[in-house]
């Protein structure tokens, strides 16, 4: 291969290189754009090799030059390939012959990461350090680690001002002779087998349990603390452990250590002023940010006993209720939003009224959520919030407020109940009727037998009517049997006797749920009615009567 | 070759290293015809050939203290610690440098060879005895020892000077900064660090004679800068990998940040401390915790480096400080950090008893303190790395020469390599170096050491030798 070959292919590999850093950033290691580039790249490298033995970049402030040429150039401070190596000290780069696409991408993917980003703890020589490559070398250049220039040759003046007196050193020697001998009195004793093991053991602990033992020694500084500005301090280091422990996901001891803080609270002999800082601590395990890295860790599909969440839950306070609400719609995993869900049960009645605030979220599943909490912590307090969600623009939030004000109940919930039966869709005005009847009072039954009794009923639909019928049913008391036998036995006029017979059939269903066998003789008639539904209605219901169906 | 191909040759190179070693010492106690014996030497023809068929040859050599195959560097593996250490050391004996494998070898030239090294032991010169009874062993070369060259050690001593000195300024910048408030970049603390492992690794005995210079004025943060040194040089005894190292590193640079809340009137005091001065310094453990969690967010090195800033004192049995209200089992980390604190900071002026101990005075009182103060496990392998003579010990030899350790030997600790500074006559020498493994012909050591002086006694500063 002739020079000015040899120039382009490295030219082509730094452009390559420049190629994969951008495709990298961009895309997943799966997409076909990563994996061609990735492949590409390669190819310019091995093509290299086939003629060379190592490829040397040498690296300027802005400037890669391969054998004295440069092969990339540019003064500009942003997406500048050389000055990204040259910031971090690195001032060669070597590929070796051998390089395999791992390796490459290995690399590729260092030199694409996000080094502005607080969170990178490592500089690009470091990362290449610790990787170890076997086929790409660097050099980097240190000088940049010493904080002060010049310093080795002022600490090395120094430390020689302090020669050595040759009458100092030779009476050392003399000495020597009057001396009595005393040759090393350590005595090295040679490794066993035995401290192989018992090192092996040690080193296999090593790193097991360093999160457990920082909560240990933060434990122990209360005890050495004496001013203010030391709880101050030691409040932020838990918190920040609160927040490095979510982060690892380790939430039993997040739970060791709320339960440790909880326990200084309840001491006794705690000033209060010190048991606020504590309680500062257990306040911030629910905060936003913390809460947000719990999301993340259910939705990651790492196995969490649900019982443990449970238990990080208990320690916190009604803060910790806007941070779950956010996650909420934002979890993708059905478990995950559980254990939220679960989670605002809990907290809820700590603060129903920022929890009510849940029902003003866009997201229509968050809202039919937030209901279902308030459903499962049944307070009455609730049904002032639900009230304002009746009119959502879902129907599926609608129908589950409606089933929650059935369930919550109280007078607060008759006036809009009524009006859902009035309401254009069906399934509102079934879910309304259900409600009714769950909440099983005078009030309820009486709206429902208005409605029967109203003359515009018998234009309801055959269906929504049996249902009517049905949820009436559930009143297993006097008043409504006289009142379904009343109307079974209304007559039939010429003119809508269809409509009307359709109410007396529901009324002989109604009967057959209603259990009491008083009404056998009256549906016995209307067995041979004319209307062939009230027959057959009727029929069923002294079945169920008769045989307890 | 790709990473996986070089990671299993890597595996595959330690196998072989290991089994030659159980083939060697099996061979010393059977002749080569027992059943145990060659059955060893069966698995190692099988082991060489197939790497000499993915290889073509397969080329052992001892370099330093280290084996390389094939120009690869075969990392210490802790389950094979002690074979390697056998093998260095009978090499070392028989002046053997390296053993080339070149093509298909039988049992029978490994037997040859298993006869020539065991011949070479009672041989006055072993290396030629070896050579000899291979000659016609066609797919075995042997070759000599080499010895290292001093003077190619000078560009060497030059990095060596340069990352212990980018590490103790990098040191006082990190103190000065966090006194001022200002950030810390942890970017570099690691890259401080990374260097000093990478000398570990390479140049261990360069960068541990570093820390024998005590004669800086600015000892915290030479200090800092040692004790992190000798603990990456523990922790590589420890067979601890290159992150290992770079973390224990790392948490040895900032065990002592809690001092920099000490007054200096305190920490400077020409004289003993008072109670109130001794209370006053008990604290900065617990300072130290708590400089490094607020040096930055809380991630794993924070804690580590946390953990031992707290426990370095607590001694391995409870009874240092600070007092713990709950019974804590002192890290892994913090009980080599401490034995590598107590032995820099007692041989080193200005604190304890203010007087400096000779290195070898120091670890016979740390060596009674192992078992309480101290980790034994820990300790043992420390003495092991620094020897019964550690580097800066000075001892007169047997010849009436006056000189300074330079380099232990980890495998004849008593035997290590001494500058010079006084010759058999009584005059000052500088520079001149003697390795006390060496032997005369008729295999008597040269020389040996008769006795240690106190280097602190006779005001003799170091760095005039060692740096």
């Amino acid at each position: 291969m002739e020079i000015n070959e040899d120039l382009k292919a490295a030219r082509d590999i730094v452009q390559a290189i420049l190629k994969s850093k951008k495709i990298i950033r961009m895309y997943p290691a799966n997409n076909p754009i990563y994996v061609k580039t990735l492949e590409d790249s390669y190819a310019r490298f091995k093509d290299y090799f086939d003629y060379r033995e190592e490829l040397v970049f040498k690296i300027k402030q802005n400037e890669i030059n391969w054998d004295a040429e440069p092969v990339y150039v540019n003064p500009e401070k942003e997406d500048n390939l050389a000055l990204f190596f040259f910031k971090d000290g690195l001032r060669e780069l070597t590929f070796k012959r051998g390089l395999s696409s791992e390796e490459m991408e290995e690399f590729l993917k260092i030199i694409s990461m996000d080094f502005e980003r607080e969170v990178v703890d490592d500089d690009i020589v470091t990362l290449l350090w610790e990787r170890d490559f076997q086929s790409i070398q660097y050099i980097a250049d240190d000088a940049m680690l010493a904080d002060e220039d010049n310093y080795q040759d002022r600490a090395i003046q120094e430390v020689e001002e302090h020669t050595n007196s040759p009458d100092n050193i030779l009476k050392a020697y003399q000495d020597a002779f009057d001396e009595q001998d005393v040759v090393g009195d350590t005595s090295i004793v040679p490794l066993s087998d035995v401290d192989l093991q018992q090192l092996m053991q040690m080193l296999d602990q090593e790193g097991h349990g360093k999160t457990e033992k920082l909560v240990d020694l933060l434990f122990e500084l209360p005890y050495l603390s004496e001013t203010r500005a030391d709880y101050e301090e030691l409040t932020t280091f838990f918190m920040s452990a609160a927040e490095f422990i979510m982060q690892r996901g380790d939430i039993a001891i997040m739970n060791s250590m709320l339960s440790r803080l909880s326990g200084l609270i309840s001491e006794p002999h705690i000033d209060e002023e010190i048991k606020n800082y504590f309680r500062r601590v257990i306040s911030y395990a629910g905060n936003s940010s913390i809460i947000k890295l719990l999301g993340e860790l259910l939705d990651s599909g790492q196995e969490i006993e649900d019982k443990v969440v449970e238990e990080y839950v208990k320690y916190l306070d009604k803060n910790a209720i806007p941070p779950f609400m956010n996650i909420l719609g934002e979890l993708e995993s059905i478990h995950a939003r559980k254990v939220v869900i679960d989670a605002l049960i809990f907290l809820g009645p700590k603060d129903i009224t920022n929890l009510a605030k849940g029902l003003n979220d866009p997201r229509w599943f968050v809202v039919r959520n937030i209901i279902y909490i308030f459903r499962k912590i049944a307070d009455k307090r609730a049904v002032e919030f639900l009230l304002r969600t009746v009119r959502h623009a879902d129907i599926r939030v609608r129908k589950e407020v409606i089933r929650a004000l059935g369930e919550l109940g109280g007078g607060g919930v008759f006036q809009t109940l009524r009006e859902c039966l009035e309401d254009q869709d069906m399934q509102i005005r079934s879910a309304s009727l259900r409600a009714l009847g769950t909440v099983a009072s005078e009030a309820a039954k009486r709206i429902i037998m208005d409605k029967i009794a109203d003359k515009a009923f018998k234009d309801v639909d055959f269906e929504e009517k049996k249902e009517y019928f049905e949820i009436l049913s559930k009143w297993k008391d006097r008043e409504i049997f006289a009142f379904l036998v009343d109307m079974l036995k209304r007559k039939s006029f010429l003119f809508g006797s269809a409509k009307m017979d359709e109410i007396r059939a529901c009324s002989a269903y109604a009967l057959g749920l209603l259990g009491n066998k008083d009404a056998i003789p009256v549906l016995t008639k209307t067995k041979g009615d004319s209307s062939k539904l009230v027959r057959e209605f009727s029929f069923t219901a002294i079945k169920r009567l008769e045989h307890g169906q | 070759m790709d990473s996986k191909q070089e990671r299993e040759l890597h595996k595959n190179a330690k196998e072989l290293i290991n089994q030659i070693s159980v083939v060697l010492r099996t061979s010393q106690i059977h002749d080569t015809n027992n059943v145990a014996l060659a059955s060893s030497i069966s698995r190692l023809v099988a082991m060489i050939n197939s790497l000499v068929s993915q290889e073509n040859i397969l080329a052992l050599e001892l370099r330093g203290e280290f084996f390389y195959i094939n120009e690869y560097r075969i990392r210490y593996s802790l389950e094979y610690l002690l074979n390697f250490d056998f093998m260095v050391r009978e090499f070392k004996k028989r002046e053997l440098g390296n053993v080339t494998f070149k093509g298909q070898i039988r049992s029978d030239d490994i037997k040859r060879f298993i006869k020539a090294f065991v011949d070479a032991s009672f041989s006055q010169e072993p290396f030629s005895t070896i050579q000899e009874e291979m000659t016609n062993v066609r797919n075995i070369d042997v070759g000599v020892l080499k010895k290292v060259v001093e003077d190619d050690s000078l560009d060497v001593r030059k990095m060596v000077k340069k990352t212990y000195f980018n590490a103790v300024s990098f040191t006082q910048g990190v103190i000065n900064k966090i006194r001022s408030g200002e950030k810390v970049n942890i970017k570099k603390a690691k890259r401080v660090v990374e260097s000093m492992v990478d000398q570990i690794l390479e140049e261990e005995q360069l960068l541990l004679g570093m820390t024998a210079i005590k004669d800086y004025d600015e000892y915290t943060y030479h200090h800092s800068v040692n004790v992190s040194i000798l603990t990456i040089a523990l922790g590589q005894r420890l067979g601890m990998s290159r992150r290992m190292l770079t973390d224990l590193g790392m948490v040895s640079l900032f065990h002592d940040i809690g001092k920099m809340e000490i007054p200096n009137e305190v920490l400077n005091k020409p004289s003993n401390f008072t109670d109130d001065e001794w209370n006053i310094i008990r604290k900065h453990p617990v300072w130290g915790l708590k400089a490094i969690l607020k040096l930055k967010r809380f991630d794993d090195l924070t804690i580590k480096s946390a953990i031992v800033a707290f426990e370095h004192h607590m001694n391995f049995d409870l009874t240092g400080y600070p007092k713990a209200r709950k019974k804590i089992n002192i890290d892994l980390y913090s009980r080599i950090v401490s034995v590598a604190d107590q032995y820099d900071a007692m041989t080193s002026a200005r604190v304890y008893s203010r007087t400096p101990l000779s290195p070898d005075k120091a670890l016979s009182i740390m060596m009674e303190r192992a078992g309480t103060q101290l980790d034994p496990l820990v300790f043992k392998f420390f003495t092991n790395m620094v020897g019964v003579y550690p580097i800066g010990t000075l001892v007169m030899l047997d010849t009436r020469e006056l000189g300074l350790v330079c380099e232990s030997n980890q495998l004849f600790p008593n035997r290590p390599r001494v500058m010079i500074i006084v010759n058999e006559t009584g005059s000052r020498i500088k520079g001149t170096i003697v390795d006390l493994t060496e032997k005369n012909e008729k295999d008597q050591h040269i020389r040996s050491i008769r006795k240690t002086l106190d280097p602190n006694k006779y005001s003799i500063n170091l760095a005039e030798y060692l740096l």
